[in-house]
């Protein structure tokens, strides 16, 4: 009985839980991805709701940043990266042939493990996206929507006084929550997240994750994180990923009580990393 | 179910020790509760009440271990923020080890009852079904610690209808003793310790089923409390 | 346990003197390297000093119309056929009257600079009012005369000891012109303000600095944008295959490349295939370009692969096409580096001789050069050329453009380094 309830991995595999939503702002299916003639990630299939928060967990190298990656193309700058499947963003392929990379990553918008601001002011950080994207008429739209973006992230009081200066100078939870408050000004439908916390203390963290809860009201994320309380605390759904195949998708709350596959058991219980 | 899933195997070796220790702690909780039980039904059976100090003196023990189990698991939350069957082991250890300290508490209660209905020379008659109802739960609290020992859900769900039976029997214990109160009304209030007796020997199953959920609830992560025996069975099948 | 300890011990004794006998070959190595600076710096010093400063001569000339036969309407082409030589030479004659033997008054004359007579009628030319004035002339000394006025004069040095060719007349000469008041020393402006002579006293670098500064602009406009072109091309966009793998190994080899192949190749290609003109600034630049390109593009692209590669995904996340990534943040981010390399390839072209040599920029001019077409000469080629001629003053001379060169280096070198400190930026 109790043996039962727990799947082991076969080559053949069937993701544990519920992959698939009736509605979703993502759709994933039959994802495969090689780098060269290693395949790093099989058979994918998830949904991706929106207006959610979902975390990908998983052991360093079990794919779950390369699939991240896969959302937004990012994969297209490795040579030797080939994505095959289908990726929905609302019933539209982002893998089609019609699809610019650049307009999908303005749909897409993505923050990154390391705070990466651009060594311009914080102004410039904020604008830079709209500035490429065209998306403001003039200085005064373009000062508008940097300020309601940095007010977004909470960042706006304690920058106000200083956009002119050099992002650089802020402190490190700052400028994760600038890369964010970026990647929002040109209103993204989804935001990936790769390990967004990985470099900050942990009060930095708080503040991010907090933002990260605000941000779900009205965007789609998904958050690839090392930490496992981190998913447990931001996300509604969680995916595990082992050695390139997602494993289970359930709600959080059963994957961290509850865990129907015996491997992502053993891995949020610290039994394999 | 292998223990070792449960326990063992973490990549920290002290983990894996610190959740033994509390694990053995608790069987040693549930020994020492179990000795309280057979102390109690031992005088009662010989009509001797000497042993019956002893019932109290393993009741401090018992609570001494309450509290040491209880700031273990504390620690362990605190420092490991244990997730998934970890994290059910310890919520699972920290209710068990309540209903084992209540079980203590209600097999103590009995003993004061049974020395107080042997010191007033009570009629043996009126406490001969407590005995049967004593032995029944003894099987039963033993039953259940063995069912806490290998984590099975099986014989968990035994254990439940087995305080079905607990229950029957319970309810003829008072159904003679409401017999004996209207024949003997001159006895009244020895049966009436006897009652609470019965009750507090009544309310051990109860604790001891309330183990079994937890280990329910420990092994398959389902909350079976509240729940008909024939839902239990349908939902672990 | 003991037996540890004094094992211990024992090793670390060595280890000890290791690390010491270590720091002292890295001293001495050091103190090796600023011993041959020092000793550099002071002989080219000590020689080329004196080549600042320049002997000049007071001298009263009359400019008058019956020795030149001019007339107040002479024409400019009848001043320029006037005999200026023998007006000079009268003048000098005039002011030593018991000078009558002809080979004495020929040593007097040549106290002066060849070129006195010319410089007369310059004047003229320049300013036709002197003609019948008697003007207080400042003329400057022949070159033996300046040798050793500058470094032997009121020494007692014997016969032997005395630095340029002077005969005892000579010196009694400058003696004379000493006790006068006649003869002192100057700030040599010829030497920034001539091009190159025959005469040493009158050879001046302005021609090879204007030349090197005409070539190396010619080098840095193609150089530089070609170079970083490459840079970015191969770091950013070429797909990585065996052929851009080849690309680069070949950069690399053609960065090993003797300078002189380059000069053949450029004699080969520009002069003789394109057929443009030999000693001309176009075609030392283009050599130099093709000669300091390997160099750039090796430093561009180490200073491109040094920009993070977050920096580049914070960009294209951002939904930026890869040419906006480049020119928005890659660039700007490299530019430094890029912009130090530059100037080390610049500086490098700057120093270089072979292979201007075999493009013909060898030749003796004495214009400055006005366009990248005009011919001329570089500052190395000028040093290499002065080196070898055999006039005493010419030592002097040389080391003293070698001081220039230096001091060329060693600034664009500082600007080098300040740029980078300048334009640095953490990330």
């Amino acid at each position: 009985m109790a043996e039962n309830s727990k799947q082991t991995m076969n080559d053949t595999y069937e993701t544990t839980g519920i992959p698939l939503l009736k509605d979703s702002k993502l759709s994933v299916r039959n994802v495969d991805v090689f780098y060269g003639d290693k395949q790093a990630i099989f058979d994918v299939n998830l949904d991706i709701g929106k207006n959610q928060v979902i975390s990908m967990i998983g052991p360093s190298g079990c794919g779950k940043s390369t699939f991240l990656r896969c959302l937004n193309r990012m994969n297209d700058t490795i040579d030797i990266c080939n994505v095959t499947g289908e990726i929905k963003l609302e019933d539209q392929n982002i893998y089609d042939r019609s699809i610019d990379v650049v307009e999908l990553r303005a749909r897409v918008g993505m923050v990154f493990q390391k705070p990466n601001p651009f060594p311009k002011s914080i102004y410039e950080n904020v604008a830079y996206g709209a500035r490429i994207h065209g998306l403001t008429d003039n200085k005064l739209e373009l000062d508008e929507l940097v300020e309601s973006s940095l007010k977004r992230c909470g960042l706006w009081k304690e920058v106000k006084e200083r956009l002119l200066e050099p992002a650089t100078g802020l402190s490190g939870g700052q400028q994760q929550r600038l890369c964010i408050a970026r990647a929002i000004a040109v209103n993204p439908e989804v935001i990936l997240m790769d390990e967004p916390c990985s470099a900050l203390d942990p009060i930095a963290t708080a503040t991010v994750e907090e933002l990260i809860h605000e941000l779900s009201q009205n965007f789609t994320i998904c958050i690839v994180t090392h930490s496992m309380q981190q998913a447990a605390r931001v996300s509604q759904r969680t995916a595990y990923f082992h050695l390139g195949k997602l494993i289970e998708v359930n709600d959080t709350s059963v994957v961290f009580t509850n865990p129907k596959h015996q491997l992502t058991e053993e891995y949020i219980t610290g039994r394999i990393g | 179910m292998n223990d070792d899933i449960l326990v063992g195997g973490h990549i920290s070796r002290q983990f894996d020790q610190e959740l033994d220790e509390i694990r053995s702690r608790v069987l040693k909780m549930g020994g020492l509760v179990e000795a309280q039980l057979d102390k109690t039904l031992d005088a009662l059976r010989s009509g001797d009440s000497s042993g019956i100090t002893d019932v109290e003196k393993l009741d401090r023990k018992v609570n001494k271990l309450e509290m040491q189990i209880d700031e273990e698991c504390t620690q362990i939350l605190a420092k490991r923020q244990p997730a998934a069957g970890d994290l059910r082991m310890i919520i699972a250890t920290t209710k068990s080890v309540r209903d084992l300290e209540r079980i203590g508490d209600e097999a103590e209660r009995v003993a004061h009852m049974v020395r107080h209905v042997l010191d007033n020379g009570a009629a043996p008659k009126s406490y001969s079904g407590l005995l049967a109802l004593g032995e029944e739960v003894k099987e039963l609290l033993h039953d259940t610690l063995n069912t806490y020992a290998r984590m099975e859900t099986r014989s968990a769900v035994k254990n439940m209808r087995k305080d079905q039976d607990v229950d029957d029997e319970y309810a003829r214990v008072l159904m003679h003793l409401i017999e004996f109160m209207k024949t003997d009304p001159d006895h009244i209030a020895g049966a009436l310790d006897v009652m609470w007796a019965a009750r507090s020997l009544e309310r051990i199953g109860d604790h001891c089923i309330n183990i079994c959920e937890n280990v329910i609830y420990l092994v398959e992560g389902e909350d079976v409390r509240h729940t008909k025996l024939s839902r239990i069975k349908k939902q672990l099948s | 346990m003991n037996d540890k300890a004094t094992r211990l011990a024992q090793t670390l004794k060595r280890r000890h003197a290791a690390e010491r006998r270590f720091q002292w070959y890295g001293r001495l190595s050091v103190a090796f390297g600023v011993a041959c600076v020092l000793f550099l710096f002071t002989d080219i010093i000590s020689k080329g000093y004196g080549a600042f400063t320049q002997t000049y001569i007071d001298i009263e000339v009359t400019f008058d119309y019956e020795t030149l036969g001019l007339t107040p309407d002479s024409t400019e082409t009848d001043v320029k056929a006037a005999s200026f030589n023998s007006l000079f030479r009268n003048t000098v004659r005039a002011q030593y009257p018991e000078v009558t033997d002809r080979r004495k008054q020929r040593t007097l004359y040549g106290l002066y600079t060849t070129d006195a007579p010319i410089m007369l009628r310059d004047m003229v030319l320049r300013d036709p009012s002197v003609l019948g004035t008697t003007q207080q002339l400042t003329i400057v000394a022949d070159d033996d005369i300046d040798t050793y006025y500058k470094h032997s004069f009121g020494q007692d040095l014997g016969e032997g000891g005395v630095i340029g060719r002077v005969n005892p007349q000579q010196i009694a000469l400058v003696q004379q012109l000493h006790d006068q008041g006649r003869i002192h020393k100057k700030f040599n402006t010829i030497l920034f303000t001539n091009g190159d002579s025959r005469d040493p006293e009158l050879a001046g670098i302005k021609g090879a600095i204007i030349g090197s500064l005409l070539t190396l602009l010619v080098t840095l406009m193609l150089s530089f944008p070609i170079a970083v072109a490459t840079a970015i091309y191969l770091e950013e966009f070429a797909p990585k295959n065996r052929l851009t793998e080849f690309i680069e190994v070949n950069i690399n080899n053609l960065a090993a490349v003797p300078s002189v192949i380059f000069g053949l190749l450029g004699l080969a290609i520009f002069i003789n295939f394109f057929g443009l003109p030999r000693s001309v600034p176009l075609v030392g630049g283009l050599v130099l370009t093709l000669m300091t390109l390997p160099t750039i593009i090796i430093s561009s692209r180490a200073s491109i692969k040094a920009v993070p590669p977050s920096i580049r995904e914070a960009a294209l996340g951002m939904g930026a096409s890869k040419v906006q990534m480049v020119m928005h943040h890659v660039l700007p981010l490299a530019m430094p580096g890029m912009l130090t390399g530059t100037i080390i390839g610049m500086a490098q072209a700057l120093g270089e001789t072979a292979p201007l040599l075999m493009i013909g920029m060898v030749a003796f001019i004495v214009e400055t050069p006005a366009a990248i077409t005009d011919a001329a000469t570089v500052l190395p080629v000028q040093i290499y050329l002065w080196a070898d001629s055999p006039e005493r003053a010419f030592v002097e001379k040389t080391s003293a453009a070698i001081m220039i060169l230096l001091a060329f280096l060693i600034f664009m070198n500082s600007t080098a380094v300040w740029l980078r400190k300048r334009l640095e930026r953490r990330w």
